[in-house]
């Protein structure tokens, strides 16, 4: 028997600007996050698939080098981008995260040590790698198993956060902290929901990435992009399945949130919806053309808004699932003026040195070589 | 009590101080380490030291590999942990300073940047600019830890936080400034640690030399430096905190120990290190770092273990029941939980009633939401070990849950919860150990004093117990057998006869020999 006043208090401390601020910062800096993420995961996955269909493909095994080099990056990236968002959803959300890290406390606990190990996995396949190839295949193959189960992890935690009405079942049968969502009906379509998506985004890095190498070897970037191309190709096709059942796994009442409950969630799965099928035909024609600049910042800016859409489509859902129990009105609001705004000026200031770095490195204008 | 509670059968508070002391021991180098990488740089390429470019490359990396893996994932670790051990205090943490975490979140991105950048830089640009990098690191990586110091230093001083709840209040608090430059200093003198572990697999014993020399001149001083600055730190705790780490808390009084006796173990292996640089083996590196581990391990402990029974300082208990009510704590306060009960005013609970049958499991319920955030029945700080230790039976158990609170300096919080729920509680300690001690005809006094005054009294001069015993035997055996009569702050320990006297011969025995103390 689920007993509503189970679900935690927030604690006595207003929030230090209004709730919209927190809001816009979580979803905003979760659509950060999730597009690292998508990149790395994405591209360590195409990565490995380069490496094993080899065979009549001269370019396997260097694009698998090429871009499992870039992996440990974009994990730095994913990890540094998480940080904001690990943030926000505590301000917010504090009382449903801990409760449900709580209750599938090991698991969440061994996030760490999969990605300490992933990590270094990667690391191993960037720096020894080309001489020892076969050990990086196996290694590499190693860290991405991890990052997937630490995907499938937090699929089961931020699912169950969710649902406070499973919370007391589960922690009164054990309270050692060893479960997992398993019996959670949109946990399956929800993580292969995100890990597709990945995969989708993981092919339009690989596209970028052979628009940057265009002039250099123009047939090597071709092999890229073609690998990328199709990647993303695929998974946005099997997006739109999955997404479906997804959207049905849903219990009713939350699904018609998106179909014509709530305007705003219709409005952007519509969007999220004809955006995936332009962004399928535009792939398409552009890998038929061989128009690598269609693919890189046609589809590239559509998919950037997806992402966008779908991570507040994120939010409305939850929102939804939390209704019983959650009401913005009931945080007590006391703005701390001087912090927040040294954290806007940091926050822009830190955001435009960021691209100075980058600028200064040589990222954007060939390189600065040594003397 | 407000959050469900994850049962960790060798105990929560071992995982946590696993983790937090591996990440501070990585956090710390990632700042010295910053600085010692652009000044030795700066160094090299001014002398056209061509060797030592080459090994600062390679220590580059493995600066890297370190503190952007390992100490980036364990930093975001100690968030899922504290987290999952104590969400209210977390959450506390989180709402108090949410911008501060948010700085320090910039800069964290900036240094994680610039410390890729530089090392991927280093066959890619210019020395110039490569030294740029070098330095935004090292910025951006001391500017995150001036953010996270104030929220770290808060918890053991919040200051006038604690009355008027501005957030500049609590993060300029008391001992913000000591801790920073404290910790400035622990992080140079990491940096020449860690600049050791490279520097033993050197081949070229001249290099080795030269750069164990100069890891001994960032490791030194700083080592000498760090009893001033931890003097000041000392200084700015309140002194009844401090009393705990001088012999008030076992706990704290072994860490203080341990950490004294480790930093001048670091000291004396650095020295050692100097003698023959040029045959510096890796194990001896490794060994100076296990022990600077230890020293810096201890001290964290020591500050852990002077702000009990809080985990912010007079605001909140280490097992989240707060110090005293206000608008939105839920109900989790003692005075509350006393009228309440635990049972009623706990949201992760089955047994709601009390009754004869369930004595033991809603015993075991409240030690859960009340004890298990630092104590294990069995593990780490278990309790079973106590009451072995102590030979305790269920009256004497029962008698001590209810002056918790007196407890080695007051470190343990009180018992919050209704009479009922004590008896439940001590029925489930109980059952970890059914103790009937043999009546002894021949008790031995210290023992006795160790096993039911120890808890509370020390034996050192000033001590009440020493002091103010009536000095005549038969007067002094017959007050303790009323001792709640006379202070009702005392337990009734229910002594026989035989116990208190031996007590009273024994403690006749120190008189003197405190006063000299005392007198000294």
């Amino acid at each position: 028997m689920f007993d509503p006043s189970m679900v935690p208090t927030p604690d006595p401390n207003p929030l230090p600007a209004p709730y919209w601020v927190f809001k816009l910062l979580l979803v905003v800096t979760f659509a950060l996050h999730i597009l690292a993420m998508n990149c790395m995961l994405g591209g360590a996955v195409l990565a490995l698939l380069a490496r094993w269909r080899q065979k009549g493909n001269q370019f396997g095994t260097r694009i698998f080098f090429d871009v499992a080099k870039k992996v440990p990056v974009l994990v730095a990236a994913t990890i540094s981008l998480g940080i904001a968002p690990l943030l926000f959803v505590q301000v917010l959300y504090g009382q449903y995260f801990y409760t449900s890290s709580i209750l599938v406390a090991w698991p969440w606990f061994l996030v760490l040590l999969f990605l300490v190990f992933a990590y270094y996995g990667f690391y191993f396949v960037s720096y020894k790698g080309e001489r020892r190839p076969r050990a990086a295949g196996r290694v590499m193959l190693f860290s991405t198993t991890l990052i997937l189960l630490i995907g499938f992890i937090y699929t089961n935690n931020l699912t169950l956060s969710q649902v406070p009405a499973n919370w007391a079942q589960k922690y009164f049968s054990s309270t050692s902290g060893w479960g997992l969502n398993l019996s959670e009906p949109t946990l399956v379509p929800r993580y292969l929901h995100f890990m597709t998506a990945a995969v989708a985004v993981g092919g339009l890095y690989l596209v970028l990435l052979a628009w940057t190498k265009w002039k250099q070897d123009e047939e090597y970037a071709r092999a890229i992009f073609q690998l990328g191309g199709k990647a993303f190709l695929y998974a946005t096709m099997t997006q739109v399945v999955i997404g479906f059942w997804f959207l049905f796994s849903l219990p009713k009442a939350l699904r018609m949130v998106f179909m014509g409950g709530d305007p705003l969630a219709t409005s952007l799965l519509c969007f999220g919806l004809v955006a995936a099928l332009v962004s399928i035909f535009m792939m398409s024609a552009a890998l038929k053309k061989g128009n690598i600049r269609l693919a890189a910042v046609g589809v590239t800016s559509i998919t950037a808004l997806i992402v966008l859409a779908m991570s507040v489509m994120r939010e409305l859902l939850r929102m939804a699932y939390l209704k019983p129990y959650y009401n913005p009105q009931q945080f007590a609001v006391q703005t701390q003026w001087s912090p927040f705004l040294i954290f806007l000026v940091l926050f822009v200031a830190g955001g435009a040195f960021w691209f100075v770095m980058l600028k200064r490195y040589g990222l954007f204008s060939g390189t600065k070589s040594v003397q | 009590m407000n959050y469900p509670v994850w049962d960790v059968a060798f105990g929560a508070g071992l995982l946590m101080a696993l983790v937090a002391g591996l990440h501070v021991f990585v956090s710390h180098f990632a700042v010295g380490g910053g600085l010692f990488l652009v000044l030795t740089e700066r160094k090299a390429r001014r002398n056209k030291d061509s060797q030592l470019l080459t090994w600062l490359k390679f220590h580059t990396r493995f600066f890297v590999l370190l503190t952007v893996v390992f100490g980036a994932v364990s930093g975001v670790g100690i968030w899922f942990t504290i987290g999952l051990i104590s969400p209210t205090a977390t959450s506390n943490l989180i709402h108090i300073f949410v911008w501060g975490w948010a700085i320090e979140w910039v800069f964290f991105f900036l240094e994680i940047t610039a410390a890729l950048l530089y090392l991927y830089g280093w066959d890619k640009l210019e020395p110039s600019l490569h030294e740029w990098f070098g330095w935004v690191y090292f910025i951006a990586a001391f500017a995150s830890m001036v953010v996270i110091n104030g929220i770290i230093t808060f918890m053991l001083t919040p200051g006038h936080w604690i009355e008027n709840h501005q957030f500049w209040s609590g993060f300029f608090n008391p001992t913000y400034a000591p801790s920073l430059l404290f910790r400035i200093f622990i992080s140079l003198a990491l940096a020449g640690i860690y600049a050791l572990i490279t520097a033993s697999v050197q081949k070229d014993a001249e290099v080795k030399k030269r750069i164990v020399r100069w890891g001994a001149l960032w490791t030194v001083p700083s080592l000498l430096l760090l009893p001033v600055f931890a003097g000041w730190y000392i200084r700015a705790i309140p002194h009844d905190l401090w009393a705990s780490a001088r012999g008030a808390m076992p706990t704290g009084t072994h860490f203080a120990l341990l950490a004294c006796m480790l930093l001048a173990g670091t000291f004396l292996l650095a020295l050692i290190s100097l003698i023959r640089p040029t045959r510096l083996h890796l194990a001896f590196a490794l060994l100076l770092a296990v022990v600077a581990f230890g020293a810096m391990d201890s001290f964290e402990f020591v500050r852990e273990s002077v702000r009990k029974p809080y985990v912010i300082e007079n605001y909140l208990y280490a097992n989240s029941v707060y110090a005293a009510s206000m608008p939105g704590d839920g109900g989790f306060t003692v005075d509350n939980i006393n009228t309440a009960g635990v049972l009623k005013t706990a949201r992760w609970v089955e047994n709601r009633d009390l009754t004869q049958a369930n004595q033991i499991a809603a015993g075991h319920e409240i030690f859960r939401v009340e004890c298990e955030s630092c104590h294990t029945p069995n593990g780490y700080r278990g309790i079973h070990q106590y009451i072995v230790k102590r030979q305790w039976d269920r009256d004497k158990l029962h008698a001590m849950l209810g002056v918790l609170f007196l407890m080695h300096n007051n470190v343990m919080p009180p018992f919050a919860g209704t009479d009922a729920e004590l008896n439940a509680l001590t029925a489930y300690l109980g059952s970890l150990q059914p103790m009937n001690p043999p009546a002894d005809l021949h008790p031995d006094g210290r023992a006795v004093f160790e096993q039911n005054c120890s808890m509370c009294h020390q034996a050192r001069a000033g001590d009440h117990l020493f002091t103010n015993m009536p000095k005549d035997p038969q007067t002094a055996v017959s007050a303790l057998g009323s001792l709640p009569a006379m202070f009702p702050i005392m337990p009734d320990l229910k002594l026989s006869e035989d116990e208190r006297r031996a007590l009273v011969q024994w403690v006749d025995t120190q008189r003197p020999l405190l006063a000299a103390q005392g007198g000294n």
